[in-house]
Order: structure tokens, then C-alpha cells, then sequence
């Protein structure tokens, strides 16, 4: 069995190729995943994510519980499971839901019995951060969980407008990430393949349908 | 675990089904010819259209994406990230090693192919592992990891969609990216109905659903999740894993442990160096913004979080790149897979990825499978390029795989692989096109060579001589008549 020593040997042993340094400019490179001048985050995000499928909602604080059960009524979703992410909407938006006839539960107790995480019908979700110029959510392990936002054929994803980074440089430079837990995801839109003669085809094995709610401030 | 297997979502698929048809020994490379491996795919007139269109959909997709961006500056900070991490390999995998086991990632080392599948089916047999879901990785093809874990009594199904197809079909992908390029709707439909026990229609949202719904129910079931990973972050001992369909996050996320394989050279030194790298590796590869899931993971599941493995494991695969390091192939390591020189090689687009006899196809595989392999088997591949240098071009990290091909044929005639004919051959020709009366002589008598055997200023596959040449192509002789 090779061991951690004997392994990283075989590879110092061998010479040292070139070595141009690592790149460390204060500017961003050019990138299409980059914010351009002149540009309002929450435009380029709702370009963005539209760009990928994803139904956008810009709404005020206020109507986020509104929004979201007119959306879960409209799938007609039955079994829905908000995150701990969702925190400054939850209270909100559970009111909502009851008060559309619809019933809710935490992710966190349906997700350690796999088969009934499995069986949902929609997730809502917050997020750690919006990425606008890639259309982004991001989430965590520890707030939506690892599977909470591609469990379910339904993902309502709610982010507020100071969330919101340019391009994936402040994203990957700023402090969003700190608190992820063991892992930070990025999704932009519904999943997809397009492996059977190139035709497009949504929702494979996560949601195929995609929503996200900017709340502006207020 | 498997007294509820029957009860959760998705429907059960046919037991028995999921058995890898292909075994190790059963690439073709050290059986057949490029030649006879190439003919296979363009007498199939629908898989040489596919890839053709695919190709060029790709390529087109890729131009458009970087359209009004300073595109040559994005791919020369890539290629400076990528040189500077495979010239500091040891330094930067010691420290993601440091940063993965401090987050509790259970660390493996496999020095070569048959380290790594004994290391993955040891794990499969102390956890009493019978069912992974596995998410898409080369680098599990390359060690031809399925049958070895069949060995161990493991059922393995492939999750994404292509690569679905491919298991069931007793196949090999046919693209790094898109792995039933070459496969009809039609094929995939006859294949679905024979496992579903039924008609199914021939569309390709319902075959898609029929897959999701058998494959849901894996992902519920699953004792493991095995995936690759497109990159490893030193700083922060990060996997990081991008599919578009959602399969590697849920690989990663619903069954109790989480294998990841992954080969050393995808050391990346910092987070921020996905800034430049995953638009480069999601515009090259799909044409995408970016790809729809991008997981980066370190560790297992900890106190608080909902839901996530209880075990990681990573098994760091050398099999043949460390001795590439300091060379003059070194440059191969840079590669992130993302596909583009494949879309735009003009022998790829002919003749598909399988052509290539191993796990890798295009440019790329021209390189990588002689080097990993050996000149013995697959020497011949650095032939199968025009040098036409398009693979440069549209390389994301700039890898010179021009040069790389040509000094793959230098190496093989230094050591003396070349044939004693195509040796005499050559020598000839270097005496007789050295010399100006015989070069107009020798002209002169190919012209007339052609005129003769050429009906309608073509040499078609009905004439008896060159047919190796026209079996494929149409050879124009003067200008095509019309």
C-alpha cells in the first residue's frame, strides 16, 4: 500500500518544470462571468438566471410569503420543506403557505430518512449569496444543506438584494463563503441534459422548475 | 439499509441489469488498429453526422460565449495557474492533503490503475458496500473501476444520463463531455423499453424521465456515492465537482459515504483561481455561462448540517502523471478535460472518441493514451492529427498539443518504432523530391496515375486501387464536377 510519503517522493523525485509564477493581478481578468461597468447586480442577475430557465420574481419584502405559495399552489406541490437559510422570511412565508391550505416541514427533520427527502415536491430555499453575473444561488451545507436545493422537482430560491456579488472573483475573494460548513454549491437554473441527440431536456435528476425571488431593500 | 430498499421513491430497475459489460482488458487498444477502430464509426453514417454537428454546435457555442471579452488575457492567466500548480505539484497536494484530513477527508494514495481499484473495492468491502451511485468520472475510466468493483460484489450504477446509456449498453464514451455523442435516439429507446419491459415513447423527455425515475431510486438506496472531481483546492482541501444535470451533487450528498477519484494534476493553488478557470472550463466544454451545478466539498458531514455523507473518501491517482512532470509532456497535465480540442480536431470529427482505443479522444487522447499506456500500444495515435494546430488555438489553458504530437513522433522514431517499409518509403522520397527533374517526373506520373483511375474528375470507393483512402471520402482529382 502506498503511503502519504512514498506517494509525494515519487512525484519530488522527478524535475521541476517552469514555474511562470502564480498570477496575482488586483484586477480581475476579463471574463463573460465577470459584472461589466454600469451594471445593477440585480439586473445582470435576473439576465442571467433567465438566460438559464430560471423564473425570476422581484418582489419587496413584503410579498416574499405571497410569492411563494402562488408559486407552490401553481406546481401544485404537497410535500414542501423550507431550510434554515430561509431565516429572515420564514415566519412569513410558513404564514403564507397555511393560509394557502398548504402544510410545510423543516429540512432539516425530513432529510435524515432519504426516501421521504426523496419524495418532496419543492423546496424553499435562502441562500449565502447570488452570483450576477453567472445567474447563481449559492448554498450551504449548513443553511440549505448539501441536497436541499436540487431534492425536489420544485426550487423557490429567496435572496436579498445585499447578497448579491458582481462576478465570481467577489465571490471567491469576499467573506460569503466563511460560514458554508462542509460544502458551498452554485446552481444556475434547472438541471438539465441535453445527452439524447442534443435535445434539451430540463429537470433530470434535479428540479425542472427553477424560481428566484430578489427582495429589493427596503 | 436493505430491508427498506423496496419502499422509497423512484421504481426499482431490473436487478441484474446494472453489471458492466465492458472489463478491463476489453479496451480495444491492445486488440485493433486505429485504422480498423476508426473504419467501425465512419461506416455508421449517423454517428459521423452526429459527431460532425455536435462538434461544430459545441465550437460555435464556445466562439459566442467570449464574444466582447478579452478572451486571450482570461486563457493566459489560465495557463500561468495551470503551470505554476503542476510545477509545485508536491508542495500544493501537501498542503490540499493537510487541509482535506483537518476536515476530515479520509486520504488515499494510489500510485497506479490496479492501486486504485483495489483501494476502492477495500472501502466498498469494510463498509459492506453493495450498492454506488457514480457519478460521471474519466478517471474511474481509466482504471476501469466498475468491473473491479463488480469483482468485490458491488452493483454500480452510472447516474448520468450518457453515461447510463453507455453501462447499459456495454459501451465506452464516445466524448469526454457528451458520452453517447455517437448514439441514437432510437438506440437508446430500444435499450429503455428492453428495461423497462415495455414500449416506452420514443421521445427523448420521456426516455430521460425513465432513466430519472430508476435512478432516483438508487440515490435513495445507495450505500456509497463515487465521483471524480474537476478540480482540488490546495487552500481550503476542496473537491470540486460540476455536472449539469444534478447527479454529482446528489452522488455526493444522499448515500452515508462519498468516494471521490481524482487525478493529482487537478491541484489548483486557491479558490479565487476558479474565477478564471471554470468559465474557461464550462465556456470550452458546453458553451455554458457557467455549468448549472458546481459542488465544493471538504469533508464529510458536520455537527448541524442537515444532511450529507458520514465518511469522504479521496483516492489521489498518479497512474503514470508524475513521470510525465519536468518533461517535455508536462504541458499534458494542464489539461482540465473540458473537451474543445476534441470539438474542433478535423481526424476527431471524423471518426469519434472510440477511434482512439482507450478513454480519451481527440488531440488530447492522441497524447495522453501513448504516455499512459506506452508507445507499444498506442504509439500510432500520434499520427491520427493533420497538425493543422486547431487544438492549440482553442485550447482554454493553452496546451501546445501541436508540439506535443510532434515530439510523440520524434520520440517514436528515435526509438526506432517506425516500420521498415514506411523507413525505406520515406528515404526514398526525401531522394526523389530533393532532386528538381525527378520531383516534376514523379508529379507528372501521380497526375496521370489519378487522371486514369478518376471517372468524372473523382476516384471513387468503387475503384479497386486507393481504396483505404476512399472508402470514407471522395477523392477530387482537377476540379469537382457539378
Amino acid at each position: 500500500m502506498t503511503d502519504r510519503a512514498s506517494f509525494l517522493a515519487a512525484i519530488r523525485s522527478t524535475p521541476r518544470g517552469l514555474d511562470p509564477g502564480l498570477p496575482d493581478r488586483r484586477e480581475a481578468p476579463d471574463a463573460p462571468t465577470q459584472l461589466r461597468a454600469g451594471e445593477e447586480r440585480p439586473d445582470r442577475l435576473q439576465a442571467e438566471a433567465e438566460a438559464a430557465s430560471t423564473i425570476v420574481h422581484r418582489v419587496t419584502a413584503v410579498d416574499v410569503g405571497a410569492t411563494v405559495a402562488s408559486v407552490l399552489v401553481q406546481a401544485d406541490a404537497q410535500r414542501i420543506a423550507l431550510t434554515t437559510d430561509l431565516a429572515p422570511f420564514a415566519d412569513d412565508v410558513q404564514a403564507a403557505l397555511v393560509a394557502a391550505g398548504l402544510t410545510v416541514t423543516d429540512y432539516v427533520e425530513v432529510a435524515p430518512d432519504r426516501a421521504r427527502a426523496g419524495a418532496l415536491d419543492a423546496t424553499v430555499t435562502g441562500c449565502i449569496a447570488a452570483v450576477a453575473a453567472t445567474g447563481s444561488v449559492v448554498t450551504s451545507a449548513a443553511g440549505a444543506g448539501r441536497a436541499g436545493a436540487l431534492i425536489a422537482p420544485t426550487h423557490i430560491c429567496v435572496v436579498r438584494d445585499e447578497q448579491i456579488v458582481g462576478g465570481l472573483h467577489e465571490l471567491f475573494d469576499g467573506d460569503a463563503l466563511a460560514e458554508a460548513g462542509s460544502l458551498f454549491a452554485l446552481q444556475s437554473g434547472p438541471s438539465r441534459s441535453a445527452d439524447i441527440e442534443k435535445v434539451l431536456i430540463l429537470g433530470v435528476h434535479g428540479p425542472g422548475n427553477v424560481h428566484l425571488i430578489i427582495v429589493a431593500p427596503d | 439499509m436493505s430491508a427498506t430498499r423496496e419502499d422509497v421513491g423512484g421504481t426499482p430497475l431490473p436487478p441484474g441489469w446494472a453489471k458492466p459489460a465492458h472489463q478491463p482488458d476489453a479496451f480495444e487498444l491492445t486488440t485493433t488498429t486505429f485504422a480498423e477502430r476508426a473504419a467501425k464509426t465512419m461506416a455508421r453514417p449517423f454517428a459521423r453526422g452526429a459527431i460532425a454537428n455536435a462538434t461544430d454546435h459545441a465550437a460555435a457555442l464556445t466562439t459566442a460565449r467570449f464574444v466582447g471579452t478579452d478572451h486571450e488575457a482570461l486563457r493566459e492567466e489560465a495557463r500561468k495557474i495551470r503551470a505554476h500548480a503542476i510545477a509545485n505539484l508536491p508542495d500544493y497536494l501537501d498542503q490540499w492533503i493537510d487541509q482535506a484530513e483537518r476536515k476530515g477527508t479520509i486520504v488515499h494514495y494510489a500510485a497506479d490503475e490496479s492501486e486504485a481499484r483495489r483501494i476502492v473495492a477495500q472501502i466498498c468491502t469494510d463498509q459492506q458496500i453493495t450498492r454506488v451511485v457514480k457519478s460521471k468520472s474519466m478517471a474511474s475510466e481509466e482504471v476501469s473501476l466498475n468491473s473491479a468493483l463488480e469483482a468485490v460484489g458491488v452493483d454500480i450504477y452510472e447516474t448520468d444520463l450518457g453515461e447510463f446509456v453507455v453501462q447499459a449498453m456495454g459501451d465506452r464514451p464516445g466524448h469526454v463531455i457528451a458520452p453517447i455523442l455517437h448514439r441514437t435516439k432510437d438506440e437508446v429507446h430500444e435499450l429503455f423499453s428492453a428495461m423497462a419491459g415495455h414500449e416506452l415513447p420514443n421521445e427523448a423527455e420521456a426516455l430521460t424521465a425513465f432513466a430519472r425515475e430508476g435512478l432516483r431510486h438508487a440515490f435513495l438506496t445507495a450505500d456509497a456515492g463515487i465521483s471524480g472531481g474537476n478540480f482540488l483546492i490546495a487552500e481550503t482541501g476542496d473537491v470540486l465537482l460540476v455536472t449539469n444535470e444534478g447527479n454529482g451533487r446528489l452522488t455526493t450528498s444522499l448515500p452515508p459515504i462519498h468516494i471521490a477519484l481524482v487525478g493529482i494534476e487537478k491541484v489548483l493553488p486557491r479558490r479565487r483561481d476558479l474565477a478564471v478557470l471554470l468559465p474557461l472550463l464550462t465556456g470550452h466544454g458546453t458553451g455554458q455561462q457557467i455549468t448549472t451545478y458546481v459542488s465544493v466539498s471538504a469533508g464529510p458531514r458536520r455537527q448541524g448540517e442537515p444532511d450529507g455523507p458520514e465518511q469522504m473518501h479521496v483516492v489521489l491517482l498518479d497512474a503514470g502523471r508524475s513521470a510525465l512532470l519536468g518533461g517535455e509532456f508536462e504541458e499534458a497535465l494542464h489539461c482540465i478535460r473540458c473537451g474543445a480540442c476534441q470539438n474542433v480536431c478535423p481526424v476527431y470529427r471524423q471518426v469519434g472518441g472510440h477511434a482512439y482505443g482507450w478513454v480519451y479522444g481527440g488531440p488530447i487522447g492522441a497524447v495522453l493514451t501513448p504516455l499512459f499506456r506506452g508507445q507499444e500500444e498506442a504509439g500510432e495515435l500520434a499520427q491520427a492529427t493533420t497538425l493543422c494546430g486547431a487544438c492549440d488555438d482553442v485550447c482554454p489553458v493553452k496546451i501546445p498539443l501541436h508540439d506535443l504530437l510532434l515530439n510523440l513522433r520524434r520520440r517514436s522514431d528515435a526509438e526506432g518504432h517506425v516500420p521498415r517499409h514506411e523507413q525505406v518509403a520515406f528515404a526514398l522520397w526525401a531522394q526523389v523530391w530533393s532532386r528538381p527533374l525527378l520531383y516534376r517526373a514523379s508529379t507528372a506520373v501521380a497526375r496521370g496515375s489519378l487522371r486514369a483511375l478518376a471517372r468524372n474528375g473523382v476516384v471513387s470507393a468503387k475503384s479497386p486501387l486507393l481504396r483505404r483512402w476512399t472508402a470514407g471520402r471522395d477523392l477530387v482529382v482537377g476540379k469537382r464536377p457539378r
